[in-house]
């Protein structure tokens, strides 16, 4: 316990002086024991992982909170409990809503079903609006990251990502036939 | 998304720019409200005549210095709060000294006063001045401590706002107390902690709402 303590606070002081490896080292060993809380709660959900993840994403937003002279460990776990209450209280009340910045984090992978490798892709792109084209071609096809895109669009990132999803989920409509072409948002 | 992704793509995120600390917010927030509620007394009520001879009675000056030592134990309280996993303190058990010390200023009063004085010294006649004076004087305070508050993860948003309602209640109700002339505690200690308590309560509802993160 105090030593990792010990190593979580040497790990995120260092992240915190901008140290990017330190700082993914300690997100990366702290994850599990985030799973545990969550897990205790949840039970093996299928949306635990979710959780554990807006966990993260509540940890790296509020990392500033956290004093060098802290304990890691309470001040973790406080977060996970806090965020595991909070993501239950929400699915009680009914949907499960998630605010867009921590959405545009969280969207799914898009790599399984890749409807930029469609043959006639061109012929896709040219049905949608020219800047999610524009998004799909440098996110999907040359590899750059969204952050990059990002800043050559000067959309934040999590913008980008949202479109990305978007446009990806009209493409594969287009695809299948479905030539209605309006908004993926229900 | 993957969680290892979702890592990776936190860990590559550039550093935020460290800005003022929360305890440096909330003294920002704290005396950007406690300007305008002073400005507010000043325009409005203003201090009382012969305010310095009124105060040198120890029992008249309590009514200004008790509502200030709940603010400022409060506020370390507020300050705690505001991080996750923070241990309150002594200051959480100290707190209590206050109204206890209100308690045993009003039995001293009850005991004291002539049994014919006492309903009247209790009602007073200005409580319709006072709760809506030390709810209006609090709320600039409410508002800049609230603000600075959002920067903070309380793990609690109701008992964070509330401590954040005290401490504004306890300084708007010691600059009140400067205007006030009912010097007795069978009035002050019960219509200042009436107003203290609705502006708490106020505190706990703001923070349910905004102090959620």
């Amino acid at each position: 316990m105090t030593d990792r303590n010990d190593r979580w606070r040497d790990l995120l002081r260092r992240a915190n002086r901008g140290e990017a490896k330190a700082y993914a080292q300690f997100l990366t060993e702290v994850t599990p024991a985030i799973r545990t809380i969550v897990l205790g709660r949840s039970g093996r959900d299928a949306g635990s992982e979710d959780i554990v993840q807006e966990v993260l994403l509540a940890v790296h937003a509020r990392r500033h909170t956290w004093r060098e002279t802290d304990p890691v460990a309470p001040w973790l776990y406080a977060i996970a409990r806090y965020k595991t209450a909070d993501a239950f209280r929400r699915m009680k009340r009914g949907g499960h809503q998630v605010p867009i910045e921590d959405l545009a984090e969280q969207l799914p992978d898009e790599a399984q079903v890749d409807p930029t490798a469609a043959r006639d892709l061109g012929r896709l792109l040219d049905g949608i609006d020219d800047r999610s084209a524009q998004i799909v071609r440098a996110v999907g096809l040359e590899g750059q990251s969204a952050g990059d895109v990002a800043g050559g669009l000067g959309m934040s990132e999590g913008a980008v990502r949202v479109a990305y999803h978007r446009a990806l989920a009209r493409l594969r409509r287009l695809a299948a036939g479905d030539e209605k072409e309006d908004e993926t948002r229900k | 998304m993957k969680t290892e992704d979702l890592i990776a793509s936190l860990a590559a995120e550039p550093l935020p720019p460290a800005g003022p600390s929360l305890e440096r917010r909330a003294a920002g927030g704290l005396a950007a409200g406690a300007f305008v509620t002073l400005a507010l007394f000043a325009v409005v009520l203003g201090p009382r005549p012969g305010l310095g001879i009124a105060v040198s009675d120890p029992v008249t000056l309590a009514k200004t210095v008790l509502p200030l030592v709940l603010a400022v134990l409060s506020l370390g309280l507020v300050l705690r709060a505001s991080r996750p996993a923070v241990p309150s303190g002594a200051a959480s058990r100290i707190i209590w000294a206050v109204p206890a010390a209100v308690f045993g200023l009003f039995v001293w009063a009850f005991v004291t006063t002539p049994a014919g004085q006492r309903l009247a010294d209790f009602v007073g006649h200005s409580i319709h001045v006072c709760l809506p004076s030390i709810t209006a004087l609090s709320l600039p305070i409410l508002g800049g401590l609230l603000m600075a508050l959002r920067q903070g993860a309380p793990v609690n948003p109701v008992r964070c706002g509330a401590l954040a309602g005290l401490a504004s209640a306890g300084l708007a109700t010691a600059i009140y107390s400067l205007f006030c002339i009912e010097d007795t505690p069978l009035f002050y200690g019960v219509w200042y902690s009436l107003g203290i308590l609705i502006v708490t309560g106020l505190g706990a509802v703001l923070g349910n709402r905004l102090l959620r993160w």
